[in-house]
């Protein structure tokens, strides 16, 4: 997974810190900055940075309505579900960045007993596309990403 | 999309553990939680597109005697979602139930700090849910209270969720067998010390408006932490170790927790600081037995005379309104409001321009009435008190407009204007006026009870 920034401490050498730690205060206190969630959309801006993209071309690649794709870079606008897995495909992340994206952006994960969610985890995991994806979607008679809204 | 993709997905794929008429029924969507008990999904009514939120218990074993569903079917609440159908096959059971629109209350309060005002009304909003609980014959006994099992809206409106450790009380029973629950939230009779009963959910409810107050689940640690002396008490009281040094019961600590409200605070300083000042005078003339007549209990709780409106109503009914409209207007003041009070909620509370609130009828008649000049047909100066025929005429005209619009302009043989007397019948039938008792002269209270009411059965008809 590509990490936040710079600074950011990978969760191997957190597991290193805890397990050497005196006590679990202690490396709550010295830690907590790093077991923050970052903000939804410093974490997709930071994304771009280190994977080299510029928002514009990840929200194409999302098949994101540009004005809204923008407001989720700058946060004027928090996502839905489905519009943070359209970014997962934009981004053209793995199983488990897209899972770390969901998890950011405090959605739910995607569950592999949930079909549709299974058909989603099956296509990034074979790097396919967000129309590719929205096809096997359609043809398996699921629910297309980005395609109904809760309760109206 | 090349069929062998698609052929190999499904040779993976296996949906076999969900039954077949819940498939049929539902599209599950998202997994919103698991435990070791099962999961919650959020599922998609196939033939409406409506959501629902469904919980599979994949071992029944776990599940209280009475099931959630069981307990579900009999519940009829604004505060708790309802019971749609459910499934079974094999040994996991499938319950589908209304899903809460909103967040939970733990994330809702790490995004929005909350006021004490919001703390209460939502901590009163829990009370009310948990009196109907608590009221059932025998009482059910949610044992799981928490911010993640309480679903808040945009509105503030909150709903209480998961039934699954609910069980109702057993007179007989001595212990808990199975201990379940938050260990934050969960009472020491939870671990078995004895059987859970109503003041288990207080326990839980006072951890929960610890914790809404200062982001600590620790009584111990928040005590210094809570500035608002009542508040402070009240926690300490719901969560006392021993089930027989807390509340008894949920509408009590509804009661105490309006009077903790700041609003009430304040007025209770003014009136406390007033009385001294009466009492000092008093005492000075040698007239010490009228201090004990004027600190008497004038009414108690059970007599409240027929002119006077509830002091639980009107509370009630300000705290909403103001956590509502966002606004402080509302008061329980007892003196009597005039129209120019009336007025300024109209411009500032609900958006009518101040020159459409405060329009005056020309001096000589005839009188132009209704008109989009003006909200009042009526030349109603600002001192005068607010009668009850007027204030169902605001009521209706604010949430209702269409049912006055086209009867103000006219005068009827009785001298009322028409668009009063509609306003009145529909304020009879819709129970708008529920509550006042008094004809005229109606209180700052009095004004928030109609508007209050009128609001709520507005929100019911949506």
């Amino acid at each position: 997974m590509a990490q936040q920034n710079g600074k950011n401490t990978g969760t191997s050498t957190l597991l290193r810190r805890l397990f050497k730690a005196p006590d679990l205060e202690r490396f709550l206190e010295g830690n907590s900055t790093e077991m923050e969630i970052p903000l939804f959309h410093n974490y997709i801006t930071e994304l771009c940075r280190t994977m080299g993209q510029v928002p514009e071309r990840v929200i194409k690649m999302a098949s994101i309505e540009r004005t809204y794709g923008h407001q989720l870079f700058n946060g004027t606008r928090k996502p839905s579900r489905d519009k943070v897995i359209q970014l997962a495909f934009g981004f053209g992340l793995s199983v488990d960045e897209a899972q770390k994206l969901l998890k950011v952006a405090q959605k739910s994960l995607l569950y592999p007993k949930i079909k549709r969610d299974a058909v989603i985890l099956y296509c990034l995991n074979n790097q396919k596309s967000i129309i590719e994806t929205q096809s096997v979607l359609e043809t398996l008679g699921l629910t297309l990403i980005g395609g109904e809204e809760k309760n109206g | 999309m090349d069929n062998a993709f698609i052929e190999s997905f499904l040779s993976s794929f296996d949906d076999s553990c969900f039954p077949e008429d819940f498939l049929k029924a539902y599209e599950p969507m998202e997994c919103l939680s698991y435990n070791q008990m099962g999961e919650t999904l959020l599922v998609r009514d196939r033939k409406t597109g409506q959501y629902f939120a469904a919980k599979c218990y994949t071992d029944q074993s776990l599940v209280s005697r009475t099931t959630e569903s069981e307990l579900l079917k009999d519940l009829h609440h604004d505060g708790l979602p309802a019971f749609i159908g459910e499934y079974q096959k094999g040994g996991s059971l499938y319950v589908v139930r209304e899903y809460a629109e909103g967040l939970p209350l733990d994330q809702f309060a790490r995004e929005n700090p909350l006021s004490v005002s919001q703390v209460i009304s939502i901590i009163v909003q829990l009370c009310d849910i948990l009196s109907y609980l608590h009221g059932h014959t025998p009482p059910i006994i949610h044992r799981d209270i928490k911010p993640q099992n309480i679903i808040i809206d945009n509105n503030g409106k909150i709903k209480l969720i998961d039934f699954g450790i609910s069980r109702v009380f057993d007179k007989e029973a001595k212990a808990d067998t199975v201990f379940f629950g938050t260990q934050e939230f969960s009472p020491p009779e939870q671990y078995g010390f004895s059987q859970t009963d109503c003041r288990s959910d207080i326990f839980s409810l006072g951890v929960v408006l610890c914790w809404l107050l200062t982001g600590e689940t620790n009584k111990d640690i928040a005590a210094g932490r809570i500035q608002n002396r009542q508040l402070a008490r009240i926690v300490r009281r719901c969560t006392a170790f021993a089930p027989k040094d807390r509340y008894a019961d949920a509408g009590t600590v509804k009661k105490v927790l309006m009077r903790a409200h700041p609003q009430v605070q304040k007025r209770n300083c003014i009136i406390s600081a007033a009385t001294g000042a009466a009492v000092l005078a008093f005492c000075i003339a040698g007239g010490i037995w009228l201090h004990n007549y004027n600190s008497r209990e004038i009414f108690t709780e059970d007599h409240i005379p027929a002119f006077i409106t509830s002091e639980d109503l009107i509370l009630e009914s300000v705290l909403y309104l103001n956590e509502k409209y966002d606004t402080d207007l509302f008061s329980d003041g007892r003196d009597a409001a005039n129209m120019g009070y009336v007025r300024q909620l109209l411009f500032k509370v609900f958006g009518y321009s101040e020159e459409y609130a405060y329009a005056m009828p020309p001096d000589d008649p005839p009188y132009p009435h209704e008109n989009e000049n003006n909200f009042f047909p009526w030349g109603l100066p600002e001192d005068e008190s607010v009668v009850k025929e007027i204030m169902a005429y605001t009521a209706v005209k604010i949430f209702w407009p269409e049912v006055v619009a086209d009867w103000s302009s006219l005068k009827d043989d009785n001298g009322y204007y028409p668009g009063v007397r509609v306003a009145m019948d529909f304020c009879r039938k819709h129970n708008i006026l529920k509550g006042i008792n008094r004809p005229d002269h109606l209180t700052f209270g009095d004004v928030a009870v109609i508007l209050a009411n009128a609001d709520k059965e507005k929100e019911a008809m949506k």
